[in-house]
């Protein structure tokens, strides 16, 4: 178990620095998700706490120890890969002593270990099988028996459930969350699935080209996003963005008018889909369009402000194409971020129209 | 008016089964025409080193043996062809084998003999053979064929042994680092290919002769080496390209170093692509001829491909048995290989090859 800091940590490749400073401690035992979309650096940091890549710059720290230029092979990081990079030429038992082998672990010792982590995830019977041979999900399991046998002081988990269909997703990831709080390893889950990094991670640490956004547990990031990327980013269906100009307490946007209080100048609302209800006051529109989804229905309602989506409850749709409806919301679960510098402004609240 | 439609229907289904089953007809026709030519010199060397006998240029047997032949291969089409079951596919191929194997013994059989093979045993063969149609003087002394034997399978074996090292590591390396000149050195190398070998030859000749290495099997294995090299590199850089790094990652955090990960993970990956440059690098090193022409002199460096030159020199005109016996001797060892590899070879396509 570790205790991981980066400090000032620079990563260039060429003239490009994908990583231009990173800071960030995670604790002894965390399960911290780092979430961004693809080529936002987060791969990239993985691989730097794994050894492959040697920072630029900056100092990477194991429990205050700084191991920059220390080699892969001494740190003790067990890695689960997008592909799982099993060894497709050997048994699923010999995946498993793979690590081992470099350990000089005494051969009883070894096998003695690989079948306990074997059952763990529950390969036991897989063990005398070929990688090829295996699901995608039973590749899984070998993948993470064998990133822990090692005993890893970190475990770095890269888009594990990417190739798993979604029924598995979701059976895995309450498997990695049970194995983590059964074995307390310090546990690092990069992702570009926010569902992933939500429904799993204590912390969130959310990327974007290179620089932190924000971090902060599932419900800082979804409910108080510090920047307008945060809150476009996490949410599905995604958050109803509206730009537009406040003077005097009232926002302009298009040709609507709404009350706002503490902010002014240029501004971007965000409102939930889910937050928005259908009611007696507030933006007029007509529904262009109904989606089922299952549990919720979404509509697509175009306003005086543009096209809002709004999730209401319940499996049955209660209004139809082309029906007159209004649209209104609780002022407290509105966000309003400045446009310019794309943050969010505390306590400013919007408020729909009477 | 629906029946006098139905009925022509049916003569238009008539013609064109017809004109299907005589296109195929043709199709057929044609290609076994085409092929006979192609198989005839395979046929030729087999069977006359088995049956011909000093002295007489006899073809009976030749011709029999394809009266034979083609007419089984195309009742084993037919066979194939015309089969409703797995059954009776199975019982017509075994009553085709069972005709064509009495009909082989009956008409070839008795013609057949090991006689051409006398090289085997006789290391002064030729004087045998030219005595037997009472010419003596001006036989070549011949090594002992096994001595031949063992120099083209040193030569093929030592080849293919550098070309296999020295080809993995360089195309690992291609594959894997970057380094100023590695895109020129990529295209230099299919250049490199493109020379034909005898506007090489006189300066390699002198190279070889200043080194000291001329007439020794050594220098044609460097030379052979040398030629080898550049496609075999290309090749297993396509193998290489198709081994993910994710799982070379995974070995250096699973704690192995570059060289353990390099042998332990990467090298199985590409085991394929070492196979297949192994057999095409050996058969090459076997059919060598140019090179041991020039560069091997003494007769006791002689390879396989030197000492059936030699046969076909001196006995030729007296006896086409005893030259195609040599051929079928030189064959054997290339055709083992090929037959064997197979499986692999099919595959070198699979590791393609990427920029």
């Amino acid at each position: 178990m570790a205790k991981i800091e980066f400090r000032h940590v620079v990563k260039r490749f060429g003239a490009v620095d994908v990583i231009p400073d990173m800071n960030l401690v995670i604790d002894d035992g965390e399960f911290v998700a780092l979430l961004g979309p693809s080529g936002c650096g987060k791969s990239t940091s993985l691989f730097m706490l794994a050894g492959i890549y040697l920072p630029s710059g900056g100092e990477l720290l194991f429990d205050g120890r700084v191991v920059n230029e220390v080699e892969a092979r001494d740190r003790n990081v067990g890695i689960v890969f997008q592909s799982y990079a099993l060894y497709p030429h050997m048994s699923v038992r010999d995946n498993i002593l793979f690590p081992l082998r470099f350990k000089k672990t005494p051969r009883d010792e070894a096998l003695a270990r690989v079948k306990a982590v074997a059952e763990l995830v529950r390969v036991e019977e897989l063990l005398d099988r070929r990688p090829g041979e295996l699901s995608g999900g039973q590749q899984q399991r070998v993948a993470l028996a064998r990133a822990l046998v090692k005993e890893p002081e970190l475990l770095l988990l890269d888009e594990p459930l990417s190739n798993l269909d979604a029924s598995l997703r979701l059976s895995m990831r309450t498997e990695i969350k049970s194995l983590h709080a059964q074995l307390g390893v310090t546990t690092l889950l990069v992702t570009h699935d926010q569902i992933e990094a939500t429904t799993m991670a204590d912390r969130i640490i959310c990327m974007r080209a290179g620089r932190i956004e924000q971090v902060g547990t599932p419900d800082d990031l979804y409910l108080r996003p510090s920047s307008l990327f945060v809150a476009g980013f996490i949410g599905s269906p995604p958050i109803n963005l509206i730009a537009g100009d406040a003077e005097g307490g009232m926002v302009a946007v298009n040709g609507a008018r709404f009350p706002v209080e503490g902010a002014s100048g240029r501004l971007t609302v965000g409102l939930r889909p889910e937050h928005l209800r259908f009611a007696d006051t507030g933006f007029p529109g007509r529904i262009a369009q109904i989606e089922p989804m299952g549990r919720e229905i979404l509509y697509v309602v175009e306003t005086g402000m543009g096209a809002v989506r709004v999730l209401e409850q319940g499996s049955s749709a209660g209004h139809s194409t082309g029906e007159e409806v209004k649209v209104s919301f609780l002022p407290e679960n509105s966000l309003v971020f400045e446009t310019e510098r794309q943050k969010l402004i505390a306590g400013a609240h919007v408020r729909a129209p009477d | 008016m629906v029946a006098p439609a139905t009925a022509d229907w049916d003569a238009l289904a008539a013609r064109a089964r017809l004109v299907r089953r005589s296109k195929a007809a043709v199709l057929y026709a044609f290609l076994i025409a085409v092929s006979l030519p192609i198989i005839l010199p395979y046929f030729w060397l087999v069977t006359i080193a088995f049956s011909a006998r000093t002295g007489v240029a006899e073809t009976a047997v030749l011709w029999r043996s394809m009266g034979v032949v083609v007419p089984a291969v195309i009742a084993f089409w037919l066979t194939a062809a015309l089969a409703q079951s797995r059954r009776q596919l199975w019982t017509g191929i075994t009553a085709v084998a069972v005709i064509a194997s009495l009909a082989f013994a009956l008409l070839v059989g008795p013609d057949l003999h090991l006689g051409n093979f006398i090289f085997l045993w006789e290391p002064d063969f030729a004087s045998v053979v030219r005595s037997r149609v009472g010419e003596v003087r001006g036989a070549v002394q011949f090594p002992n064929v096994w001595h031949a034997f063992a120099n083209s399978i040193l030569i093929a074996g030592a080849q293919t042994a550098i070309v296999v090292t020295v080809a993995s590591l360089a195309a690992y390396y291609l594959s894997r680092f970057h380094f100023p000149g590695r895109s020129a050195m990529l295209r230099s190398l299919l250049v490199l290919h493109a020379f034909p070998v005898l506007t090489l030859i006189v300066p390699m000749f002198l190279m070889l002769y200043w080194i000291g290495l001329l007439d020794t099997l050594f220098g044609v294995i460097l030379v052979l080496v040398a030629f080898e090299l550049p496609f075999a590199i290309f090749i297993m850089k396509g193998f290489f390209d198709a081994v993910p790094w994710d799982i070379e990652m995974s070995a250096l955090t699973d704690g192995a170093s570059r060289r353990q990960a390099f042998v332990s993970v990467v090298l199985p990956q590409v085991r394929n692509g070492i196979l297949a440059i192994a057999v095409f690098t050996f058969i090459r090193g076997w059919e060598e001829y140019i090179f041991v022409f020039t560069f091997l002199i003494r007769n006791s460096n002689w390879t396989m491909s030197l000492y059936m030159y030699w046969v076909r020199d001196d006995v030729m005109g007296v006896d086409y048995g005893v030259v195609s016996a040599v051929g079928v001797f030189y064959l054997v060892p290339s055709l083992i290989l090929y037959m064997a590899a197979q499986r692999y070879l099919m595959q070198m396509s699979i590791g393609g090859v990427k920029g």
